[in-house]
């Protein structure tokens, strides 16, 4: 295995650590950092998420998240059921995208996609074609990034596609987020980075230039 | 822009693009659009020649990869190519008119020594985290601020586990410290009250109706992910 | 390689794929120069063009199965090319070498027809095209240099006409910045 490999594999067994969800960790975890309240709520939504074979770390970790910016209680409850259903709904995606027992990484990388404004749908077609060598938690990690930089959903999942049915590396994908920067930093939006960046692919989908090359082409008209 | 900066009427523009003679142009125009066709004028255009050596490099190259495919395999992994790096270096940017979320530029370090990173920017070279963290730089542009702070899922969102110190007295904070390999979301607080996330990082919706920003750690370095 | 290949670029593309390697060549011959203006502008020394030139043909032939239109190739190419250019720019960027331009440029001394004002501009030009981004250079020198119209360059780089122009204008302002001196 290569380093870059490596890195890639540690980076999707991310170094959350696995929180069990018994009550008393969920009490330990919050006391001192959110209301009795919120404490309780968010027992009760862990204990059923966990019983869901689904990650509880994020939901401790946005709790804590509320408490540190002070939001009201009834607000932290809030953002923690929104998050809990998220990852409901991202394990529902993967699912119908073919994966039956997702892991928390693959699950948390689901919901991180949900929230960065891709559709159910456009998580599960990124399942969908996440066979070996693509990792899906990968994959939607770096769809979410990209949407999460203001790529539009569809034509993130048009370059992230077209870069898998291209046969490109895992590692080339997780360099689109930083390629996506690069361009938007030398005036581009974020969509036509997209853009470029999948027309760009020497084996993209789509139509090839019809292409004069440089040096055949008409007279400069400024030439003296 | 510099004072004193004279950008080309668009008529002129649309000279150097070919659109228009110089005739047509309005006659208080036509220095100008002498100047600026003297300016496209001047780019050489001669061809280049390459070695002739070239072709033989490049078929020499060409005959390997075919005749092993397992090599052609781990190309990927040994070409010249953006693999590599992570020492990724953003330029300041400095959005007039804003408050202290103005801007927010990360300077990651990559873990291993490497090529030297331009000391204006770091100052330091890179240094390892133990186990499995690695030291990253964070920066903030707030030239109004008393106090900045650092807060995220690296450290429980603890606005008091991070303070940035100011660098000098440019307006820009800074600090570093070991991030474990892994996703987090963090955001700025500035003045123990104003959340502010890196306008040019990954943003993502913070559920409290706020805008968090996203960074990933890996066993190389860090990268926007 | 004495004889001159009539066969079309799809031709020698497949007879490559088909197992015949060494046909490569061909395409190699045809293209070695083709796009070595291009590049040198871009990089802003002949030799990080034939660095460039010579990586983007042998990616050429690893991927050449991907080829998707192999009548096609010289643009094909041309793209893996450009992408090398800017990866190659991006790089220097990273490590703060991106204006070091003064010392290579070639402009001038080579030209046997150049007087010292014109070698001067040139250089000038050279240099002012560093400062540049890699978007503007790169529209800069594919019209000003190559001669292609601004639809063709669409057509070719994905990008709009309305933001190549864009492009450009900006690069006219900060080319006329520049070179102040030297107008």
């Amino acid at each position: 295995m290569t380093i870059l490999r490596l890195a890639l594999v540690a980076l999707v067994a991310a170094a959350f650590p696995r929180v069990l969800a018994g009550q008393a960790d969920v009490a330990a975890q919050l006391r001192g950092r959110a209301s009795p309240e919120v404490i309780r709520a968010v027992q009760s939504i862990a204990a059923t998420t966990a019983a869901r074979g689904l990650p509880v770390d994020p939901l401790i970790q946005k709790a804590i998240e509320g408490g540190a910016k002070h939001v009201p209680a009834d607000r932290v409850v809030a953002a923690v059921r929104a998050l809990a259903a998220q990852l409901d709904a991202a394990a529902g995606a993967l699912r119908d995208g073919g994966i039956g027992a997702p892991g928390a990484d693959v699950v948390e990388g689901a919901a991180y996609a949900l929230n960065a404004g891709l559709s159910a749908r456009q998580v599960q077609d990124l399942a969908r074609v996440s066979r070996a060598p693509y990792d899906p938690g990968l994959t939607l990690r770096v769809a979410a990034t990209l949407a999460a930089l203001g790529v539009p959903p569809k034509k993130t999942l048009e370059l992230v596609q077209g870069m898998i049915k291209a046969g490109r590396t895992p590692g080339d994908l997780v360099d689109l987020p930083t390629e996506v920067q690069t361009s938007v930093a030398e005036g581009a939006t974020p969509a036509q980075a997209a853009e470029g960046l999948a027309r760009g692919l020497a084996h993209a989908p789509g139509r090839q230039p019809d292409f004069t090359p440089p040096g055949q082409a008409k007279p400069h008209p400024h030439k003296p | 822009m510099s004072p004193g900066y004279h950008p080309y009427h668009p008529l002129v523009k649309r000279l150097l693009d070919g659109e228009l003679s110089l005739a047509e142009l309005p006659p208080e125009l036509r220095a100008e659009g002498e100047q600026a066709l003297r300016l496209t004028g001047a780019v050489d255009r001669t061809p280049v020649p390459l070695s002739a050596a070239l072709d033989a490099r490049v078929m020499e190259t060409v005959r390997r990869h075919a005749a092993s495919p397992a090599r052609r395999a781990w190309r990927w992994f040994t070409a010249p190519r953006v693999v590599e790096l992570r020492v990724r270096v953003r330029p300041w940017t400095v959005w007039a008119g804003a408050l202290a979320a103005a801007a927010a530029v990360v300077v990651l370090i990559n873990r291993a020594p490497v090529s030297p990173v331009p000391a204006s920017v770091t100052g330091s070279p890179a240094r390892a985290g133990s186990g499995d963290s690695v030291y990253v730089r964070f920066v903030l542009y707030a030239p109004g601020a008393k106090r900045v702070a650092l807060a995220g899922t690296f450290n429980q969102w603890d606005e008091n586990a991070a303070p940035l110190v100011p660098a000098g007295t440019s307006g820009v904070w800074t600090t570093t410290l070991p991030v474990p390999v892994g996703q987090h979301q963090y955001a700025f607080v500035v003045d123990g009250k104003w959340w502010v996330a890196d306008p040019a990082a990954p943003a993502v919706d913070d559920g409290f109706g706020r805008r968090n920003s996203v960074v990933a750690v890996t066993a190389r370095g860090v990268r926007t992910l | 390689m004495g004889v001159r290949d009539e066969a079309t670029d799809g031709e020698v593309v497949r007879a490559v794929l088909a197992g015949n390697v060494e046909r490569y060549a061909v395409l190699v011959g045809r293209y070695r120069d083709r796009y070595a203006r291009y590049a040198a502008r871009m990089l802003g020394s002949r030799d990080a063009a034939e660095d460039a030139v010579q990586d983007a043909l042998v990616r050429a032939f690893d991927h050449l199965a991907d080829c998707r239109d192999p009548d096609k190739f010289a643009g094909w190419l041309f793209l893996i090319l450009r992408n090398r250019c800017f990866a190659e720019r991006r790089r220097r960027t990273r490590e703060g070498r991106s204006l070091e331009l003064a010392d290579e440029a070639f402009a001038a001394p080579d030209r046997p027809d150049g007087n010292v004002e014109q070698a001067e501009s040139a250089r000038a030009l050279e240099q002012a095209l560093g400062h540049l981004t890699s978007q503007q250079r790169d529209v800069f020198v594919l019209k000003h240099v190559e001669g292609l119209p601004y639809d063709e360059i669409a057509q070719l780089t994905g990008a709009t006409v309305a933001s190549l122009k864009m492009r450009m204008h900006r690069a006219y302002d900060r080319l006329r910045e520049l070179l102040k001196e030297h107008l």
